[in-house]
């Protein structure tokens, strides 16, 4: 039932990135060259209202459902702006970020596969290579 | 430029995506992040270590359902704006470098290996860190953040040809 739910969400938020400019190429090459303000409008929209937000439900520390409310903020580290500037790379090349990688798969978009075959690929060597890097950069050690 | 495009007005897009990472938490009490969701795919074939942990084994549960969703909801916004089909067409990168389809798909796969590697080192990507952690004024997401967008505001300016127009 729960995974309706996601789901659910999932098919709202991929629709909304789509409509909304965010896994289109040219938008994204747009915010990069500060040539287009719809994208950095769109991000700073989604934080100036979704932190009013979290801070209310950390307030009042309940779920819908009344479980205790679970924010675990990320461990922070050099990894964080290392891997974000690879990252911010493959973003431009591919003119997509994680989520519209699968958007754009959905829209047709055949070169949407090629990036997530390298993303899931480029994942998988850093999990195989992970221990190596994790004592030079003070990454946190994994726990199964 | 942006509604010009035909695209939701900013406002709007960002306001849905607040409301969607709220609901998200408030509904099935989970952080927003998509970027772990390559290794959830990945831990269905391998066996690493790394990918054993609890943070991804215990997280598939919700996040491949809404990956799956991501997917289904691209095809819906397709259809929704002028029709669903197959296409390999870049404008803006067709127009700089006319590239042949193998070459465009080795060009995407190099960037898609960037964006694996690259966020599961970072541990989160523009979602988890860009939306979610920036909102919890959490440092590292906003180190991240910083990161992410300057390299790619230099790597668009080096690949339009250094400012070229």
């Amino acid at each position: 039932m729960d995974r309706l739910l996601y789901g659910v969400l999932g098919t709202a938020f991929g629709f909304v990135l789509y409509r909304s400019g965010a896994s289109d190429y040219d938008t994204v090459q747009g915010m990069f060259l500060l040539r287009d303000f719809q994208l950095w409008g769109l991000i700073g929209t989604a934080v100036a209202l979704t932190a009013p937000g979290l801070w209310l439900l950390r307030r009042l520390g309940r779920t819908a459902g009344g479980a205790p409310l679970r924010v675990t903020p990320k461990p922070r580290n050099r990894g964080n702006w290392i891997g974000g500037a690879i990252f911010g790379a493959g973003w431009s090349i591919t003119g997509m970020c994680p989520g519209p990688i699968f958007v754009n798969l959905g829209a047709g978009k055949l070169h949407a596969l090629a990036a997530l075959a390298g993303a899931l690929i480029g994942a998988a060597l850093l999990a195989r290579y992970y221990s190596r890097l994790a004592s030079g950069l003070g990454l946190p050690v994994a726990k199964a | 430029m942006g509604e010009a495009a035909g695209f939701w007005p900013w406002w709007q897009g960002g306001a849905a995506v607040a409301a969607i990472t709220l609901l998200l938490l408030w509904l099935g009490n989970q952080r927003l992040g998509l970027s772990t969701g390559f290794e959830n795919l990945c831990a269905l074939l391998l066996r690493t270590p790394h990918l054993m942990r609890a943070e991804v084994t215990g997280s598939a549960r919700w996040r491949l359902p809404f990956l799956g969703g991501l997917v289904l909801g691209g095809a819906l916004a397709a259809l929704a704006s002028g029709g669903w089909q197959p296409s390999l067409a870049v404008p803006m990168l067709d127009a700089r470098f006319a590239l042949s389809p193998a070459a465009k798909l080795a060009w995407m796969f190099a960037g898609g290996l960037l964006i694996g590697f690259g966020t599961r080192l970072s541990n989160g990507c523009t979602s988890g860190h860009g939306i979610f952690g920036l909102s919890n004024f959490e440092r590292g997401s906003a180190e991240a953040t910083l990161a992410f967008l300057a390299a790619g505001m230099v790597t668009t300016w080096l690949v339009q040809g250094a400012g070229a127009s």
